[in-house]
């Protein structure tokens, strides 16, 4: 029944320069690096006590748990990242031995050469969109042609009448708000696309996630060339004003580790 | 060089969760043990994914030349 604890390799990032871990120390003790055919693998040593396949299970039901757990994650590549590229893993990348990881970063030489080359002088951004819902349909009700057309119509109507046209009122707002929606998120990522060499929509987290008030309209991440994110922040800034009565607002985040623009894993092996 | 640009701890902790949670390098094989289990991670807040859905209709016309993410 008993069973005994035993040590795993926690891995964070991949990296091609000697990585200065020192400050690291602070987060995670026994953080080291892992060298092998040119390549760094950051990494910790991490016990089964926590991260076995079923006590890690275990420990992903409890979100404080994983809160601090991901940030140590994160602030660890960031930290790494301050001076050279990095290829991020996923939260929780476990090996069973510094040999299991050292094997996988001679499978994975040429591939993880291959990103580290392409991520160069490169940054992640992210740029998520939210909507004040009530603010934008204020907004309409009071500019759109065809709501206000609709409005006069129904003060000079009989109650009857009325009704009915409120309904429609009620509807149109409705289809006009997405309508607009879609426009303002084509427009902002258009335009924040234009200073990337890369860019993703990713999966939008809804308010009991964000707990912000107003509604995730876009999640976005760009690859940017570090001597192009003044501008990027520029146009950031333009857009804020630009929508800012529809009730948009912009969080733009970075430099992030990039984690959505690497390519490394099953897909690569076949290439 | 610049920093995060946040308005709160709080978006940062979404932020990172968003990101070391659901993206970054997956290596599976036998030598990794337990990385299929990781999608688990949004189980206690998977109640959330369903409602994402009504939201994504909102996205319509595909954005062009974006890379939609393979779900």
């Amino acid at each position: 029944m008993k069973s005994q604890s035993k040590g795993l390799i926690y891995l964070y990032c991949v990296t091609d320069g000697i990585p200065q871990i020192k400050e690291l120390k602070d987060l995670v003790d026994n953080v080291y690096f892992i060298f092998r055919l040119g390549l760094y693998a950051v990494a910790s040593k991490v016990s089964s006590d926590e991260f076995s396949e079923e006590n890690l299970k275990r420990n992903l039901a409890d979100l404080e748990w994983i809160k601090a757990k991901a940030s140590i994650h994160e602030k660890i590549i960031e930290g790494v990242m301050k001076d050279i590229s990095v290829i991020p893993f996923k939260f929780a990348t476990l090996f069973n031995t510094e040999d299991t990881l050292k094997t996988m970063l001679k499978e994975q030489r040429r591939i993880l050469k291959e990103n580290l080359d392409n991520l160069r002088d490169k940054e992640e951004w992210g740029v998520k969109i939210y909507c004040d819902m009530g603010k934008l349909k204020e907004n309409l009700i009071q500019n759109d042609k065809d709501l206000i057309k609709l409005d006069k119509e129904i003060k000079s109507s009989s109650p009857g009448k009325a009704f009915i046209l409120w309904k429609k009122k009620e509807e149109l707002v409705k289809t006009i708000l997405h309508k607009r929606l879609n426009e303002y998120g084509q427009d902002s990522f258009k335009r924040l696309k234009q200073h990337s060499v890369a860019s993703r929509i990713n999966k939008l987290l809804p308010r009991e996630v964000t707990e912000r008030k107003e509604e995730m309209i876009l999640n976005t991440a760009f690859l940017i060339e570090k001597i192009k994110v003044a501008d990027s922040i520029n146009t950031v800034e333009d857009i804020k004003l630009r929508y800012a009565a529809q009730g948009l607002f912009f969080d733009y985040t970075g430099p992030w580790p990039p984690y959505n623009f690497c390519s490394v894993g099953e897909k690569a092996q076949n290439a | 060089m610049h920093s995060v640009i946040a308005e709160s701890k709080d978006i940062t902790l979404l932020e990172i969760l968003d990101r070391v949670l659901d993206k970054g390098v997956v290596i599976s094989g036998d030598i990794v043990i337990s990385l299929a289990e990781v999608d688990l991670i949004y189980v206690g807040l998977k109640v959330l994914i369903s409602s994402v859905e009504t939201m994504e209709r909102l996205r319509g016309a595909p954005f062009a030349g974006a890379m939609e993410e393979p779900t």
